[in-house]
């Protein structure tokens, strides 16, 4: 048994989370278009390399064959990139303009080349790769280290200064850790299990992001 | 292979949850209050629960491992009734607690008399029943989790943040067992090590919560009573 | 000794059109009390008022109020910073 079995249900599930993170993209923005500081635009790139891996994840459900079998390798890169985007967007939201401002510059930058090197050798063909199994254990891996960090990283600022509504972003990040966890499992046990596990607690963490942003923008907040 | 790393892992949390257990009887100690009784209790069985996983380790028992996860679960209802019963200081509330901590302690014994003496001891926990008690322990963490947190929304105290992250820790720990226990397929797999890492790590967390409640607390006792003429 | 984080253009404007949302909710708007409010010399808060007003965000022909537009900004400003700090992403 594996995930291939359920593609119908697979393809509708990665295509309705890659939705949610599209809508979560509108608002990730409002940060930058407000401030045009560059150093908020981790977070739309963060949750749109998100969705992206998402609808890519659908695509190659949808068909398997079509762009090869480097297809998955770009998926792997794309969402560890997103993680990336949202760790830096994180670090330097603690900086001060000016600071924040040139070190963020450089990061994109050397991101930038980052991605580019890593994309090359997965899109031009008869090079190479390293198996596939390996590969995904170690990027999960690396994307659980970069969302404890954002866990720890809002978890102190709402220790810092205490608000119920600042309580909520470190459960978000903390149930999609979860989720990554559980994807590490599956990617090395193949326990079925933990894969059902994982598509469910992505959806709570994406919920949680989609009703934190509801409130911001939408619904009468508290005083009103 | 992993015996003996496991078998270290096994008696380090057994220790940390009676040293646990040392503090978690204080709010009993200065009460007396029947319906904090939970707290230590809960905690002192979790560290049996453990004590008996590594005499399971070094003394091949069938079935040993089924007292073992009785014992857990029973441990997290203690924690969730605890909670359950620590808003609603009435008469009628302590009567129930009673009820059901004396409940609670038959049906333990009942389980653990008719494990020893019935065949059931040389069969062992049939899965699906191991999957039912772990689910249970489960949904007791998820309460708990969710009680803290709302008691923590409601204070806004920074320090009381760390309770409801260290039962999340032991609710994924207990979540890693859980899918150990559904797929059957793998002995020490990832969700074995990760369960037992996140269990350590909660346990740090609530030695850390004890630690600074009674020792800072103490500190700042000492350096009140130095400034005293 | 810690460094007060300088307050940039946008969070001085945002800063200023909030406290004067609030003063004409309650009664007639004092200067004074706004230059305090707000932290910031008396003649620089003049220009600043002028720089809003140039941007039609406020009007200050017979007393001092917010326009439509401010108000939609001042609206817009509150909330993405309410975001942010739900985001857990501090704005300095």
């Amino acid at each position: 048994m594996n995930p291939y079995d359920y593609q119908t249900f697979r393809i509708a599930y990665e295509v309705i989370s890659a939705i949610i993170c599209l809508v979560l993209v509108r608002f990730m923005i409002k940060p930058y278009q407000l401030t045009k500081e560059s150093r908020y635009l981790g977070l739309p790139l963060g949750f749109g390399f998100l969705g992206a891996t998402y609808a890519l994840a659908a695509f190659i459900f949808y068909q398997p064959y079509f762009f090869g079998s480097t297809t998955i390798y770009l998926q792997l890169i794309l969402r560890s990139f997103a993680f990336i985007f949202l760790v830096v967007t994180y670090y330097f939201s603690r900086q001060t303009a000016d600071v924040g401002r040139k070190l963020w510059n450089t990061t994109l930058a050397i991101l930038i080349i980052a991605f580019l090197t890593l994309f090359l050798p997965v899109i031009i063909p008869d090079i190479a790769l390293p198996s596939y199994q390996l590969t995904s254990s170690f990027t999960r891996v690396f994307n659980l280290i970069c969302i404890i960090y954002i866990c720890a990283h809002t978890l102190r600022s709402h220790v810092e200064k205490p608000e119920p509504e600042t309580i909520w972003i470190p459960f978000g990040y903390i149930f999609l850790a979860i989720s990554q966890y559980l994807l590490i499992i599956f990617a090395v046990d193949e326990s079925m299990a933990a894969w059902w596990s994982a598509l469910g607690i992505r959806w709570v963490a994406l919920a949680i992001f989609l009703i934190i942003s509801c409130r911001s923008f939408y619904c009468f907040k508290r005083g009103d | 292979m992993y015996e003996v790393p496991r078998l270290a892992i096994e008696i380090a949390s057994a220790i940390l949850y009676f040293i646990l257990v040392r503090y978690m009887i204080k709010p009993y100690g200065l009460t007396r209050e029947e319906r904090y009784l939970g707290l230590p209790l809960g905690f002192g069985f979790l560290g049996v629960a453990e004590t008996i996983l590594a005499i399971g380790i070094i003394l091949p028992i069938h079935g040993i491992g089924t007292v073992s996860v009785v014992m857990r679960t029973f441990a997290f209802v203690f924690l969730a009734f605890t909670y359950y019963f620590s808003k609603k200081p009435s008469k009628n509330s302590r009567f129930a607690w009673i009820i059901i901590l004396s409940s609670i302690i038959v049906g333990l014994t009942t389980w653990i008399l008719s494990l020893v003496s019935a065949p059931l001891m040389t069969i062992g926990i049939t899965t699906s029943f191991g999957i039912f008690l772990r689910i249970l322990a489960l949904v007791c963490l998820s309460y708990i989790c969710i009680h803290t947190l709302r008691s923590h929304i409601k204070s806004l105290d920074p320090t009381t943040i760390w309770i409801p992250l260290g039962f999340i820790l032991l609710a994924i720990s207990q979540y890693s067992q859980l899918i150990r226990a559904a797929d059957e397929n793998y002995l020490y797999g990832v969700a074995f090590v990760g369960g037992l890492a996140a269990r350590l790590i909660g346990l740090a967390v609530f030695l850390y919560v004890a630690y600074r409640t009674f020792y800072r607390a103490t500190k700042r006792g000492g350096i009140n009573e130095a400034d005293r003429p | 000794m810690k460094q007060i984080a300088r307050r940039d253009k946008l969070k001085i404007y945002g800063d200023l059109l909030s406290i004067l949302n609030e003063e004409t909710s309650k009664d007639k708007v004092v200067l004074t009390r706004v230059q305090v409010r707000l932290n910031v010399p008396f003649d620089r808060l003049k220009t600043y008022i002028t720089q809003l007003s140039g941007l039609g965000l406020i009007d200050d022909e017979n007393s001092l109020k917010l326009t439509e537009k401010g108000k939609q900004y001042i609206k817009e400003y509150e909330n993405v910073l309410d975001f942010m700090k739900r985001m857990g992403i501090a704005y300095q």
